[in-house]
């Protein structure tokens, strides 16, 4: 087994390598925004949330452009297996070794995910030493739980990512397909459930926020926004127990399941 | 002997293409079985069937009694066959030891002293990366992994491409030597002078059928090529006997390869007053040629 892990880990350590560097980036470069803007005007200060930082790197890095840097690199860590080794030509050595079809797509996938979690859990490191820098504090425990939460639900973004390349091989048309398959329903999805966010405010913001926005009718969730990946990922602002998502993460888990039988199924059929 | 390898009309199609057309192999314990064959043959889809790489389209086909085509099976079969494909192209982000470290991890009976020999005798660098060897290095590191797995059977696909005369006769040798020790052995080649080297039984196939299966003693000793020459014009039907696998009439004179059978066939010739009989044994390539060219 550590011998498969091994192998997986030399072939993906440079895409997760620039994945590490891009989430620094992206948490650095919102961590000095912060540090240079004025928040106190913006939107969500409108709902009367005060300039809070821990609020700040929630919505900032949870909620949009870290999730999207994460899940970018997740694919790509996953665009992976046994058909990359058919063009590279490979393959007959892999599978003249004693090891099952199903065993190579796991022990790859458990590498991925594993260096996924990586990821996310560096981007603490990341803001711990950046909020040191600018002098904020935040709750490393709210940071921590978003870093595992949004793993939780970005399981979904590998398998998926891995299928598309199992059904479509070639680097750029694998992820397209990946990207336009996980896109097109996270803006449509986006577009329509984003003012439910409100309800992921803690009170008493929640009562001022449903108080100034007079058009806010969120009585219950359509069905649908259980399928609302990025929300899944980024939680509420205050996270714990209580408030995780976890209808949304049994949906994204069931469904995970269900992508990795077909690719599993799918990767038994191909003739090498 | 029991059998190591049996096909019952094993058949694969790509689309349209017949690759294999119902083919009934049987490769016994022990033998040094070749498995011939023109580009495109069937060869590497049968080999590749074997090893549960490609799914049969239809009939059976096993290997030490387990099923090709049950997944569990087939690796139970890896366990046991030391496979050697044919454009060896092995992971070239690894170095030499980090590939031979990384496929003894499969296999329990690994022979460390046997791997030991084999990097000095290929003179292989351990420390050197994959993609820095050349294609003849690339073969001798594909074939030691093979070599050193302690596998009852060994299914070389082509085994020699790429290597110089010298390293040939090293592998060939290896081959032997395993061999004594109670390796099975299946290998593909084109080099077909190898084939007459080591093999104890010959396969061959062509368009996905298989036109011979023989012991390579007796292909050396039944085929015969007869050349006779005849008072008057013959034609190709007054020689449609049981044992004759070409003809070729050209006026009065007309060439016959027999793979058996030849005492009659003599007989026949005589009895149409051949002026003048010729009969000398024939080379494996020369049967070979022979066949696929009858065929064409």
């Amino acid at each position: 087994m550590s011998a498969l892990l091994y192998k997986a880990w030399r072939e993906t350590r440079v895409r997760f390598l620039a994945g590490l560097a891009a989430v620094a980036i992206i948490c650095i470069f919102q961590i000095e925004q912060h540090h240079t803007h004025d928040f106190s005007h913006s939107g969500w200060a409108g709902l009367g949330i005060p300039d809070d930082y821990g609020f700040f790197l929630w919505q900032y890095l949870y909620v949009y452009f870290l999730q999207q840097g994460w899940a970018l690199f997740a694919v790509l860590l996953a665009l992976d297996g046994l058909i990359r080794e058919k063009a590279s030509g490979t393959v007959s050595f892999s599978l003249g070794l004693p090891v099952s079809r199903k065993r190579w797509m796991f022990t790859r996938l458990a590498v991925v995910l594993m260096e996924s979690a990586a990821l996310s859990l560096f981007v603490v490191l990341v803001v711990i030493v950046g909020s040191a820098v600018i002098h904020q504090t935040f709750s490393l425990s709210q940071v921590f739980l978003h870093a595992v939460l949004m793993v939780a639900a970005g399981v979904i973004v590998i398998a998926l990512g891995n299928l598309c390349y199992a059904l479509f091989p070639g680097n750029y048309r694998s992820l397209l397909v990946a990207l336009a398959l996980l896109g097109v329903p996270y803006l449509w999805i986006q577009r329509h459930v984003q003012r439910t966010r409100v309800t992921d405010l803690p009170e008493p913001f929640r009562a001022r926020a449903a108080l100034q926005l007079t058009r806010l009718r969120v009585p219950h969730q359509p069905w649908w926004a259980h399928f609302d990946l990025a929300h899944a990922m980024a939680g509420p602002w205050q996270l714990n127990l209580t408030t995780t998502p976890w209808v949304a993460l049994l949906v994204i888990w069931t469904l995970t399941a269900l992508v990795l039988a077909v690719t599993a199924a799918h990767g038994d059929r191909i003739d090498y | 002997m029991a059998a190591v390898i049996e096909t019952v009309e094993l058949k694969k199609n790509y689309g349209k293409h017949e690759a294999v057309r119902g083919l009934n192999l049987s490769v016994q314990a022990g033998s040094v079985c070749a498995f011939l064959g023109q580009n495109g043959a069937g060869k590497t889809t049968t080999i590749k069937m074997l090893l549960g790489m490609v799914h049969p389209s239809s009939g059976t086909g096993s290997v030490f009694g387990r099923r090709i085509d049950n997944e569990n099976d087939s690796l139970l079969i890896r366990q046991k066959v030391a496979f050697v494909a044919e454009d060896k192209r092995l992971y070239d982000y690894m170095t030499v030891e980090e590939i031979v470290r990384f496929t003894k991890t499969f296999f329990p009976r690994w022979n460390h002293d046997f791997e030991r020999r084999l990097m000095e005798q290929f003179d292989l660098p351990p420390k050197r990366k994959i993609r820095e060897l050349s294609k003849g290095m690339r073969t001798k590191l594909a074939l030691l992994l093979g070599f050193a797995r302690g596998c009852e059977l060994l299914i070389l696909d082509e085994p020699t491409e790429g290597l110089d005369p010298v390293a040939v006769e090293d592998v060939l040798q290896i081959v032997v030597s395993m061999t004594a020790e109670g390796t099975t052995v299946f290998f593909s080649s084109h080099q077909i002078v190898e084939v007459e080297q080591i093999a104890d039984h010959v396969l061959m196939i062509d368009r996905g059928q298989l036109v011979m299966d023989a012991p390579m003693d007796q292909v050396k000793e039944q085929y015969r090529h007869i050349q006779a020459v005849f008072p008057d014009p013959v034609d190709e039907r007054d020689f449609r006997l049981p044992g004759i696998e070409t003809i070729q009439a050209k006026g009065c004179a007309v060439s016959l390869v027999a793979s058996h059978n030849v005492d009659s066939i003599l007989e026949h010739v005589h009895m149409l007053r051949a002026t003048n009989v010729d009969v000398v044994p024939l080379s494996l390539k020369e049967i070979f040629l022979g066949k696929v060219k009858a065929r064409s």
